[in-house]
This record gives C-alpha cells, structure tokens and sequence, in this order.
C-alpha cells in the first residue's frame, strides 16, 4: 500500500458550458465593474483631495498607484489561497476588503490613512476578488469560454461610462467622505458575487496529491512545499515561461500609454476638452467591441492562439506609432480613426494575452502561472507612465512617449515568437510540470489544447495607472485581469493517477 | 472751459476727502497734474461689440470708438452717446468719414456713481452701429456653482477669488433679502468664524458648523471705485445622510448573500438524496476491489 494514495475524488462534472455558468459570468461582470471600473473613475476624488488636504497632483495620484501595486502583488497570493481554501471564501473575503478600504478612508484625516487604506486595504482586496473570479468563470466554460470572459469584462467598460457622473454626483451631494462611505457599501456587493461562485466539483483535491505523504516532514517544511508549489514558482525557471512573461512585460509598457496621455496630447494639439473627452470615449467603445470580437473569433479556432496574439499585438504597435501622426496638421478625424483603431486592437489583443499561457505552461498550472505574471507585468506597467511622463517633461510634446510605447510594444511581439514551437502548426506540448507523473496525462492535456481556449483579460493592471493628470484621465486605463486555469484540469489529473 | 475745470477741481476734492478718512497721508494736491486717464479704443468691423473695461479707482477715461463704416459710406453720419441706454444729452455730433473710417471720441470721469454701460452710436442712413463699454469694477473669478457642503461639527471654508486685489474684503451672509454683515470681531456673536484676506483670494473659516449657518454668504471685494460680490451656497448636513444609503446597501448585500447560500443549501440537499444512493454504491465497489486484490496477494504469498 503506497503512502501516495489519493482519496477518490469526485468524477469531475462535465463542465455544462452555460447554465450556472452565465451566473457566474454575471459575478464576474459585477466584480469587475466594482474593482476596475471604480478605479478609472477615482479621478473624482482626487480633485477633492488635492484641495482638501492641500498637497499636489503628484502626492494624490500615488493612492492609485498603490492600489494597482497591491492588486498585482497580492495576485499570486490571492491564487494560492484559493488553492489551499477554496475560491468562495477568497472572494467574499476580497470583497469585505476592499469595502472596509474605502470606509475607512472616508474617515482619514492625512493623505498616509488614503494611502493606507485605499491603496493597501482596498489593494489587496481587489487582488483576492478578480484572479478567482476569472478563473471560476473558465471552470464553467469549455467551448465558449472566450466570449463568456470576453462577457464578464464588458463590466469594466460600461462601469466607467457611468461611474464617473455617478461619483461626482456623490461627492456633490455628501462630500468626499460620505462618498467614500457609499463606495465601501457598494464594494460590499462583491461579496454577494463571491457568493454565488459555487465550486463545481467539491474543493481542490488536487491539493491532496501535493501533499508529500512523509510523517516525519516538519509542519514547517510542509508548509514551506506548500507554499512553493501554490505559488507555481517552478515556473519562474522555465525558459517559455521566463519568455512570455517577459513579452508581456513590454507589451504593459507600451498598452496603457495613450489612456494616461491621449486626452492630453489631444489638448496639445489644440483641440477642446470635449473632443478630448469623446476619443477617449470613443476608444472605450472600440476596446469593448474589439474584446468581443477577438473572444468569439479565436473560439473559432482558424488559426493557433499565439499568431493571433501576434496579429493584434502588431497592429496595436502599429496604431500606436501612427497617433502622432494621425494628429498632424491639427487633424481631428485623423487623430480619432487612428485613437479608434488603436483601441479595437488592444482589445482584441488582452483576451488572448491570457489565453495563450494554458499552451505554454499547461492547464493545471495556469493558475498560479496567471498570478505569477500579473506579478511580474507589473514592472511595465509601473515604470511605462514614469517613463512616458518622462519623454514628454523632456522633449516636450507626446511623441516621442508615443514612438517609444509602440516600439515597445512590437518588441513584445518579437519577443512572443521566440516562444518555443511557435513556427509550427499544431500546439506544442505544454510544459513539464514537477506535479504530473506520466505520459498519459500529457495526451490528456494536449486534447485539451486543440480545443481553442480563449481566456480573456488577464494581465493588464493598465486601467489603474497611476495619473500624472489628475483631471485629464478619469476614464480609461484598461485593466483586465487574467483568467485562471481550470480547476478542472486538475481532478482529471487526480483521476489519472 | 470753466465747467470742465470745476470738474477737475471737484474731483481732485473727493480725493483728498479720501485721503483724509483713511490712515494713509492723503496724496500732495497738485492742481496741475491730471489726474490718470485711462485710453480704451475699439475698432469695429460689425454692427455691435461689447467691451469690458475693469476700473480700480476713480479715474477718467477716453473711449474712443472707430467704424469701419457700411457699405454705402457716406461723408457725414451722425454720432452720440449713451448711458446705460439712454441718450446722454448734447453729445450729438456729427462725424466725418477719415480714411474710410468714422470716429467718435469722448472723455468721461468715472467715479463709483455713474459706473455702467456707456455706448458710442452710430448712425448711418439704413443701419447704424453700436459699441457698449461696461464700465465697472473688477468681477470675481472662478466662482462655484455648485454648493459647498460640510458636516455639523466640522469646519469648512469658503472662498473668493477676484481678478485684481481689492482695498479691503468684506462678508455678508444673506437672510432673504437682507444682507447680514458678518462682524469677525471678538466681541461678536460670530467669534466662530474667521476671514483670511490676502490680496486676490479672501477665505471664510467657518469652526463648529451647525445647522443655523447653512445659506448664501457674500463676498465683496471693495475697490476705490466700487465693490464686486460673489455668492456661495453653504449646505449643512448630518452624517446621517450618507448613512442612510450605506445601510441600505448593507442590507441589500447581506439579503443577497443569506438568499444566495439558502438556495444553495436547498439544491444540494437535493443532490445529496439523489446522490447518496450512487456513492454508495460506488464505495462498496471499491472496497470489494481492493479486498479482492488484497486476497489475490495473500494467497500468492501462501503459494510461495
């Protein structure tokens, strides 16, 4: 009798592909609307507190910043939480987080209780709410997992049309700490939505074929192998993950650029703070549609997941290069198409940035993978606005911040065809995982892989940048957070063993 | 001749009367000297232009009007002017058509009585035109619309930023039509309030906000010519207020989440009756396998 005999666990459900799943599909539109697209629309408050408590633009906008930074780092946390206690618990917990964030805050009397509580609390809320929100939404879905995802962030979207009014609204009527006391309850709602994440197929019994069966192992060092192997730090010495991430990192260099400067260079370009105000609408509207497109169109699965990551990511470069150019000679449509096509293609660009890591590092693991990268992309996105903002205190105009964003971002694309097996025309076997003994669950994933999962939104912490314009930037900066692998990957592998 | 030196000698007599009521040294009386004039010249194209000129003190000013004339240009129109849009008296003259252009010019001596629109017109045979200038002291800038709340027990403050520096600042909290002023002394009643005038802003503090303050404060910054006003709208509220949806809220989400998990109780308390059969059913499968190998490998041993 081996020391490594797992329980029986349950058969897997055969994922319904529709049904509770929409449900969930709805949780995530709620999630998502409450997390990203509360955060576009801070911009509100930050003109009241620039005032209130007299310190500069500069001071006010590291409260986003901080937020972003804690909704990145906590990410992987927030993963192997869900592996060890279930997603259900996590996300109310995320929730209850993030609203007694902003309660507190509206108590503050210094800009270091903001920092402390909208940026930390509120931070680390958000991270423990999104990454398990998307990854239960992929458990529901098979087939049409794209355009569900692709479903669920249309929230951010349409949440940052209407929040902005909304919160100005508040503030007007209750002053910035009644508004802040509002926005705790309303992030409240996030635990309703945790709530209705039922876990098909029981909690993780994967977890139980992790545990190394040795008596006489230390708690301390159980605890430790735990640890190493919900996190999926394996993965950080593998070349193709090591490639992709670095791929992504460069393409958040460059993504956010126009939705923290566009208003501005337009206003550079001497058009009024309403045409301003309507690219960027505009591009909202494109990036909506560009998701949906690109989530039902790679479900199709015409052509491999990470050529077509490499289309979109080319164009985007592409289009960020022309915005200088499309404004020249003060030509408004010019700028507009070039604003408008910019943001069809970013969208369609973040639902595949997701859906290619099942093929490089494996199903099972591409949820600690998903943690991991938001980790590490947020490198770019941290140091892209600095850098941005740089360009423009030196030369003067936006250009040079353009240029520089979409050469970024085309490095990222070369980057990604450096992944292995990228010239081939099937799907490459995923990789090694220290976890999966035998070739049998090898052929078992691979099947997995021809069916094209699309796993929309993951990295981009880009909607929460932190502002070098307060009053500039209300709107748009895209996050969208990643999708986690399936679970359900998992407890087939359990039942291969 | 001797109206206009009347004039001067009058003016020149409000000014030192000025100088005599205020601290300062009155400036030296130099009968001479004029006082400042101040040139204001428009040149107009169309048939009608407004044109504000900001005043800070008593002083004459020349407003010179030029027309560019219409399409028939005759060589003789005639001119006059108007106060607030009424004819002055004897200022009717008739204007001669120079380099394609008709010009009226007039001085006036404009102290804090006869601040208003004056206007030069033209009349020309079909059409004529017309220049207003808005004679008048400087006007706030930047004023809120929209109200300024504050919480009861907290401080607030309010304030009011004009274009130029003021002599002096003075508040006024309106009570209908009435125009309240708010005396910042110690001995007052309103020792809870304090103004901070520092040249173009002047701010209002307001400490320990109760309910009785809400309502409109005014702000007048007082110039040697006259004094501009601005209106703020202060709001008082309990923080009760936002309270009440906050814990609408609340409650809503806390229905939610009780619903959402009683559903789930329900559902699955359905499956586990449906199910419990088949898992059952399976366990006992199992056991049976495992026995059996186990009963293979004992008896193998025996053989061995």
């Amino acid at each position: 009798m081996s020391k490594f005999q797992p329980r029986p666990a349950p058969p897997p459900e055969a994922v319904p592909d529709g049904g509770w799943g929409w449900v969930v599909v709805g949780s995530l539109f709620v999630s998502s609307a409450l997390v990203f697209g509360l955060i576009r629309s801070l911009g509100v408050f930050f003109v009241e507190f620039v005032q209130h408590f007299d310190e500069s633009a500069q001071v006010i906008s590291w409260i986003t910043s901080i937020g972003v930074a804690m909704q990145q780092l906590v990410s992987p946390v927030g993963t192997a939480l869900c592996y060890a206690y279930g997603t259900r618990p996590v996300v109310m917990m995320g929730g209850f987080l993030s609203g007694m964030g902003f309660i507190l805050a509206s108590q503050a009397t210094c800009v270091t209780h903001l920092y402390l509580t909208m940026g930390v609390i509120s931070g680390s809320g958000w991270a423990l709410v999104f990454t398990p929100t998307v990854a239960s939404v992929m458990q529901y879905f098979t087939r049409r997992r794209s355009l569900a995802m692709a479903l669920g962030f249309t929230g951010i979207g349409l949440s940052s049309f209407a929040f902005s009014p909304l919160f100005q609204l508040l503030v007007d009527t209750y002053t910035w700490r009644g508004a802040l006391l509002i926005l705790g309850g309303l992030s409240f709602n996030m635990v309703a939505c945790g709530a209705l994440i039922r876990p098909p197929g029981g909690p993780k019994a994967a977890v139980v074929v992790e545990t190394q069966s040795d008596v006489h192992s230390s708690a301390c060092a159980s605890a430790l192998s735990k640890a190493y192997s919900y996190l999926e730090l394996s993965l950080l010495f593998q070349r193709p993950f090591l490639t992709y991430s670095l791929a992504i990192t460069l393409f958040n260099f460059g993504y956010f650029v126009p939705y923290v400067h566009l208003v501005a260079h337009s206003r550079h370009q001497g058009f009024s703070q309403y045409q301003a105000a309507f690219i960027i609408s505009a591009t909202g509207v494109t990036d909506i549609v560009g998701r949906l497109v690109s989530g039902w169109s790679s479900d199709l699965g015409r052509l491999r997941l990470p050529h077509m990551l490499c289309l979109w990511t080319g164009l985007t470069g592409l289009f960020l290069l022309l915005v200088p150019l499309g404004s020249l000679g003060g030509s408004y449509p010019g700028l507009v198409v070039v604003s408008l096509a910019y943001g069809f293609c970013s969208g369609a660009m973040t639902p595949l940035v997701f859906s290619v890591v099942p093929e490089i590092v494996g199903m099972q693991r591409t949820l600690g993978a998903l943690g991991l990268l938001q980790l590490i992309e947020s490198v770019g996105g941290l140091l892209g606005a600095p850098l941005s903002g740089l360009l423009r205190d030196i030369t003067g105009n936006y250009t040079a911040s353009f240029e520089v964003a979409g050469i970024f971002v085309i490095l990222g694309t070369l980057v990604t065809t450096m992944l292995p097996h990228f010239f081939s025309r099937t799907a490459p076997p995923p990789l090694a995982s220290p976890r999966t003994p035998g070739q049998d669950t090898k052929d078992a994933e691979s099947a997995l892989m021809k069916s094209p999962s699309s796993f929309s939104e993951g990295l981009n912490h880009l909607d929460t940048l932190p502002f070098t314009e307060p009053q500039l930037d209300r709107s748009s900066l895209n996050l969208d957070q990643g999708d986690l692998p399936l679970k359900q990957g998992r407890s087939e592998v359990d039942n291969d063993c | 001749m001797s109206s206009t030196l009347i004039h001067s000698l009058w003016f020149l007599l409000v000014l030192f009367s000025r100088g005599i009521d205020t601290t300062e040294t009155p400036p030296p009386l130099v009968p001479d000297d004029p006082p400042a004039l101040l040139e204001k010249s428009v040149v107009l194209k169309g048939d009608s232009h407004v044109e504000n000129v900001e005043l800070l003190e008593p002083i004459k000013v020349k407003l010179d009007c030029t027309w560019t004339g219409n399409k028939t240009k005759l060589p003789n129109i005639t001119g006059y002017w108007k106060k607030d849009g009424i004819e002055i008296d004897n200022t009717q003259v008739r204007v001669q058509l120079e380099n394609e252009r008709y010009n009226l010019k007039k001085v006036f001596s404009i102290n804090k009585d006869n601040l208003g629109d004056y206007s030069c017109v033209f009349v020309g045979s079909q059409d004529g035109a017309k220049i207003d200038f808005h004679l008048a002291a400087p006007k706030m800038s930047d004023m809120r619309d929209k109200p300024v709340v504050s919480y009861v027990g907290d401080s607030v403050v309010i304030d009011c930023k004009s274009k130029k520096p003021p002599v002096y600042w003075l508040w006024y909290k309106v009570n209908g039509t009435e125009k309240e002023l708010i005396d910042t002394g110690a001995n007052s009643s309103r020792h809870r309030m304090h103004v901070n005038a520092e040249g173009y802003h002047s701010k209002l503090t307001v400490l320990l906000v109760n309910e009785s303050d809400a309502g409109i404060y005014s702000c007048s910054a007082v110039f040697h010519i006259g004094a501009s006003e601005g209106h703020v709208e202060l709001r008082v509220i309990t923080f009760i207020e936002p309270l009440k949806p906050f814990l609408a809220i609340l409650v809503e989400v806390v229905v939610l989440v009780f619903l959402i998990l009683l559903c789930e109780k329900r559902n699955s308390r359905k499956q586990n009756h449906s199910g419990n059969e088949n898992q059952s059913a399976q366990t006992s499968k199992l056991a049976q396998g495992e026995n059996g190998m186990e009963e293979s490998s004992t008896i193998r041993q025996r053989k061995m």
